[in-house]
C-alpha cells in the first residue's frame, strides 16, 4: 500500500485498482495530503506585515548562481529570525511541449535537448526512450551500455560544476567572511579532518580555495568539466546537444580506440571523487559542529522521487509492461521515499501516482470540470488521474503575478498528492535502501548506505561510504552530490567493462532499425534522469505525429509552487524551515545567505539559455526577471 | 600574425545567426595559413580552453569576433566595429558570465568576458557587432540586416588581414563608444 492519499489499492497479485465507492477519485476538492505542511494564507501574511515592523518582504530576484531564471519571494521575521512565507517563481515560459505538437517524433530528440544548456543529452535520451516504447524498438546491448556511459559523463560534468562553481561559493571565505565572520575565524584554526585526501590543512584554507573565480577548487572544477565533456563528445559528437542519440540506441561507432580514449578521461574522476567526498564531509561536519542549527538550513520532509537510470542490457526491453522488471534492474534504482521510508521501486506505481496541478501557475486547467481524461488507464490497465502527464494539455496563460492566484510558470507536480523532491540524493537513497544493484566489484548497497570502492590513482584505493542522512538539508544535498560523483564514475566503470566485453566478443552493434508507424495511436514514456534527478517525457503519437508531449524535470518538482492544499513546493518548504543564522542585526545588511544555501542546494535549473517560444517571439536570453517569463522548470 | 576569426551566435535564429553565417561563409575564403576561421558558438569556458590549447609559440595574436548584439541604441542593421579595451566588469558580473557560460548561454559579450578573464583571449580583439532587427526562428535575415552581411564579411577580411586598418579602429568598451562619431559604424 504505497498510496495514502489517492484512492488506489492493490489486489492480491499487486495490481493497482481504484477503491470502490469513491464517486470522483481524483476530485481536486479532496482533503489535504496527510502530514503536509501548509503555507500561511496570503491574508494572514498581509496582516502580519502591517502589524509588525520587524516582519519584512525580502525578494531574491534573480537568484544568482543557478541555471536560468529563478526568483524567490520571502517574508522574513527578523526578530524570530525565521521565514514566514516562501514563494518560488519560475519567471520564463519555455514552450517545448507546445512546439512538439504535430511533429515527427524523431524531432523530439533534437528539440527537447535544447531545454537545457547543461544536460541536453538527458532530454535526447529520454525522448528516444519514449519513442522506443511507443513504437516497440529495443536497443542492442552495446547501445544500452554506451547510453549509460554517456549519461554518467554528463553527470561528471554536472556535479563538479554545481559543487564548486554554483553552490560552492556559498561556503567560501569570500562569502562566509562577510556573513558569519566568527565562523570564518573558527575555520582558520580548525584542522581539516581529511587533509591527507584533499590537501587543505585547515578549514579556512579549504574555504579560501572555494572562492569564486580565483579559488583552486573553482578552477579545478572548470578543468574537470572539460575532462567529462571531452569524453562525452567521443561517443555523442557534441556537448551539450548530442548528435548520436536515436530511438533504438546510439548511432556512434564504438571502437577500442574510442573506449580507451574515454577511459583515460573517466579514470581521472576516481581521485577527484575521493577529493570531493572529503571536502564536503569536512565542510558539512564543520558547520554542524560550529552550530547544530545548520542542520535545519534547507531541511524538509524526506519525500523523494527518482525514476531510476542506467539500464541493464539483459533487462531493458523498452516496454511499459516490462517497466517494473527492467526498472528494478537499473544501476540506480527507481523509487519513491515518503517521510524517509522507501514505499515503492515499481515504475508503474511511480508513474500512476504522478499528477500536475496549475492553481498557482500561469496555465489554464485542462481537466476537471467534468472533462473525460483521454487515457483513464496506463497501457497495462492501471488507473490514471486526469491530472497525469499522459492526460495533461499545456495551455499557457500569462497574467499578473499574485501570491493568492498565480505566480510562476512552473507547475505543481505531486506524487500521491505530496510534494516530492528530486536530486542526486534520491538516486543514492533509493539504491542504498532497495539493495537491488547488479552484482559488481565497486559498489555495494547495504540497506542504509552505499559503499563505493574507488580504484587507485595518484591517491590510494579508497572505500567511501555514503550514509542515508538523518535529516535532508542543504548540507546533505551537497554532500550526497559529492558522493554521487564517485557513484557515477563507478557505474561508468562497470558499464565500460561490460562494453569492452561486448567489443572483444565482436558485438559492435549499437542501434536497432525502426520505423515510425503511420497509423493508430501509440504511447510511450521515457523514465530517465538528469544530474539533478527525475526526468520523464510522456509522449502520445497519432498517425505518426506527436499528439501530446509532456516533460517533467527535476526542477519542475523542486521549484514547484504551493498547491491547491497550500502545501509548499520543495524549495519553498526548505526555505520556510531555514533559520537565519547570518551574523547581522540590520535587515539592510542582510544577504540571505542561509536562504540562498537552501535554494542552491537543490541545484536549480530553470534554463532560459536556449530558444524560447512564446506568442510574442523568441527569447534567447533572460537577463533579469519580471513575472513574464518557463512552463516547466528546467532540469 | 596569427589571427582567429570567430563567429558567435545561434543557428536558425534569423538576425541572431549573423556571426555563425559569417564564419560559415568565410570558412571558404582563401586565407593565408595564419588565419583560422571558426564558429565559437559554444560554452565560453570551452572556448577559453580551446584558445589555450594553441601551442605557446603559436598563440593567436588577434581575434576578430563577429556576432549580433542587441544594444538597443542603434538602428537594426547597424554594423559597429571596434577594438575592445579589455576592461572587465566587476567580479560579480564575471561570476554571472561564468554561470551563464557553464549553463549554456551563447552571447558575444559573455564569450569575450569569460575568455578574457581566464586569459585565453589574444591581446588584440576586434569586435564586429550587428544590431539585430528580429528575434525569431528562421534561416533568413530581416530586411534591415540582410544587406549588412556582405559588408560584414568584407570588414572581417580587412580586419583579419590588414593590421593598419585594425589599428585605426577606436579602442572602446564592449558595445563601442556611445558617440557614433567615436567608432566605426556603417
Amino acid at each position: 500500500m504505497c498510496f495514502k492519499n489517492l484512492p488506489i489499492e492493490f489486489d492480491a497479485q499487486g495490481k493497482p485498482f481504484l477503491r470502490a465507492g469513491v464517486a470522483d477519485p481524483y476530485a481536486p476538492s479532496s482533503a489535504a495530503p496527510r502530514g503536509a505542511p501548509a503555507q500561511l494564507t496570503a491574508e494572514r501574511i498581509e496582516e502580519l506585515l502591517k502589524r509588525n515592523g520587524y516582519i519584512k518582504d525580502m525578494d531574491f530576484d534573480p537568484v544568482t548562481r543557478v541555471a536560468g531564471a529563478l526568483a524567490f519571494h520571502t517574508v522574513v521575521d527578523f526578530q524570530a529570525r525565521k521565514v514566514l512565507e516562501a514563494r518560488s517563481v519560475a519567471t520564463l515560459f519555455r514552450g517545448y511541449e507546445v512546439i512538439m505538437i504535430g511533429r515527427d517524433p524523431r524531432d523530439a530528440i533534437y528539440i527537447t535537448s535544447r531545454a537545457c544548456g547543461v544536460c541536453g543529452g538527458v532530454h535526447s535520451v529520454t525522448s528516444a526512450m519514449a519513442i522506443e516504447m511507443a513504437i516497440g524498438c529495443v536497443p542492442p546491448p552495446l547501445g544500452i551500455l554506451i547510453r549509460n556511459i554517456a549519461l554518467a559523463l554528463e553527470f561528471l560534468y554536472d556535479h563538479p560544476l554545481h559543487l564548486h562553481l554554483l553552490a560552492g561559493p556559498d561556503y567560501s571565505a569570500a562569502m562566509v567572511g562577510p556573513t558569519n565572520p566568527s565562523l570564518l575565524a573558527r575555520a582558520r584554526s580548525t584542522p581539516a579532518p581529511h587533509a591527507e585526501v584533499h590537501g587543505f590543512r585547515t578549514m579556512g584554507e579549504l574555504m579560501e580555495d572555494l572562492n569564486p573565480l580565483s579559488g583552486k577548487l573553482y578552477l579545478e572544477a572548470l578543468h574537470m568539466t572539460r575532462v567529462a565533456r571531452e569524453a562525452y563528445v567521443l561517443i555523442c559528437g557534441k556537448y551539450p546537444h548530442p548528435q548520436t542519440i536515436v530511438p533504438g540506441g546510439m548511432s556512434s561507432t564504438i571502437t577500442l580506440t574510442v573506449m580507451n580514449e574515454m577511459y583515460l578521461r573517466l579514470s581521472q574522476f576516481f581521485d577527484y571523487s575521493k577529493k570531493l567526498a572529503a571536502i564536503w564531509d569536512d565542510l558539512t561536519e564543520f558547520f554542524y559542529a560550529a552550530n547544530p542549527a545548520y542542520m535545519q538550513v534547507g531541511a524538509r520532509r524526506s519525500n523523494l522521487i527518482d525514476s531510476g537510470i542506467f539500464d541493464h542490457p539483459d533487462a531493458y526491453d523498452a516496454t511499459y509492461a516490462g517497466a517494473t522488471a527492467w526498472g528494478e534492474r537499473r544501476w540506480a534504482t527507481p523509487g519513491v521515499i515518503v517521510d524517509g521510508q522507501l514505499v515503492t521501486t515499481d515504475l508503474h506505481a511511480l508513474n500512476i501516482g504522478v499528477e500536475e496541478f496549475v492553481e498557482h501557475s500561469y496555465y489554464e486547467e485542462w481537466s476537471g470540470n467534468g472533462q473525460q481524461a483521454h487515457f483513464p488507464t496506463d497501457p497495462v490497465g492501471n488507473p490514471l488521474s486526469p491530472y497525469h502527464p499522459w492526460n495533461k494539455v499545456t495551455k499557457p496563460r500569462p497574467q499578473g503575478q499574485s501570491w493568492k492566484e498565480k505566480y510562476t510558470w512552473d507547475t505543481a507536480p505531486r506524487w500521491d498528492r505530496q510534494s516530492m523532491e528530486a536530486g542526486a540524493y534520491a538516486r543514492l537513497w533509493n539504491t542504498a535502501v532497495a539493495r537491488k544493484l547488479p552484482a559488481n566489484p565497486f559498489i555495494e548497497a547495504t540497506g542504509t548506505s552505499l559503499k563505493l570502492r574507488l580504484p587507485k590513482g595518484a591517491l590510494p584505493e579508497l572505500e567511501l561510504e555514503w550514509h542515508v542522512p538523518a535529516v535532508l538539508n542543504a548540507f546533505e544535498r551537497n554532500r550526497a552530490r559529492a558522493y554521487c560523483t564517485g557513484f557515477t564514475a563507478l557505474i561508468a566503470m562497470n558499464n565500460w567493462l561490460a562494453a569492452m566485453d561486448r567489443l572483444k566478443a565482436g558485438d559492435t552493434r549499437t542501434s536497432t532499425p525502426f520505423e515510425i508507424p503511420k497509423r493508430g495511436e501509440q504511447r510511450g514514456v521515457g523514465f530517465w534522469g538528469a544530474g539533478r534527478g527525475y526526468l520523464t517525457h510522456h509522449l502520445t503519437l497519432d498517425r505518426g505525429a506527436v499528439a501530446n508531449y509532456q516533460i517533467l524535470t527535476p526542477s519542475t518538482w523542486n521549484a514547484s509552487p504551493t498547491d491547491r492544499w497550500r502545501q509548499p513546493g520543495p524549495y519553498e518548504e526548505a526555505v520556510l524551515n531555514t533559520p537565519l543564522l547570518e551574523e547581522t542585526e540590520d535587515p539592510k545588511q542582510f544577504k540571505g545567505i542561509d536562504v540562498l544555501r537552501a535554494i542552491r542546494s537543490f541545484d536549480p535549473c530553470m534554463p532560459c539559455t536556449t530558444h524560447i517560444h512564446s506568442d510574442a517571439g523568441v527569447i534567447t536570453r533572460e537577463v533579469n526577471t519580471c513575472a513574464c517569463g518557463v512552463d516547466d522548470a528546467g532540469t | 600574425m596569427r589571427v582567429i576569426v570567430a563567429g558567435v551566435g545561434y543557428r536558425n535564429l534569423r538576425d541572431h545567426s549573423i556571426g555563425v553565417t559569417v564564419a560559415d561563409r568565410l570558412g571558404a575564403h582563401d586565407w593565408s595559413e595564419d588565419v583560422v576561421v571558426e564558429d565559437l558558438s559554444y560554452n565560453p569556458i570551452a572556448v577559453m580552453q580551446r584558445l589555450e590549447d594553441e601551442p605557446t609559440d603559436r598563440r593567436f595574436e588577434r581575434a576578430v569576433v563577429v556576432g549580433a548584439v542587441e544594444r538597443g541604441n542603434r538602428p537594426p542593421g547597424t554594423v559597429t566595429a571596434y577594438r575592445w579595451d579589455r576592461v572587465l566588469p566587476c567580479d560579480e558580473e564575471i561570476q554571472r558570465a561564468v554561470t551563464e557560460a557553464v549553463t549554456g548561454v551563447i552571447a558575444l559579450d559573455n564569450t569575450l568576458v569569460v575568455t578574457c578573464h581566464f586569459g585565453g583571449l589574444p591581446d588584440d580583439v576586434v569586435v564586429i557587432e550587428v544590431e539585430p532587427g528580429v528575434q525569431e526562428f528562421g534561416e533568413t535575415f530581416s530586411d534591415a540586416v540582410a544587406p549588412a552581411v556582405d559588408r560584414v564579411c568584407d570588414l572581417v577580411v580587412t580586419m583579419a588581414t590588414d593590421s593598419q586598418a585594425a589599428a585605426r579602429l577606436p579602442r572602446t568598451p564592449l558595445g563601442g563608444a556611445r558617440s557614433p562619431s567615436a567608432h566605426a559604424q556603417t
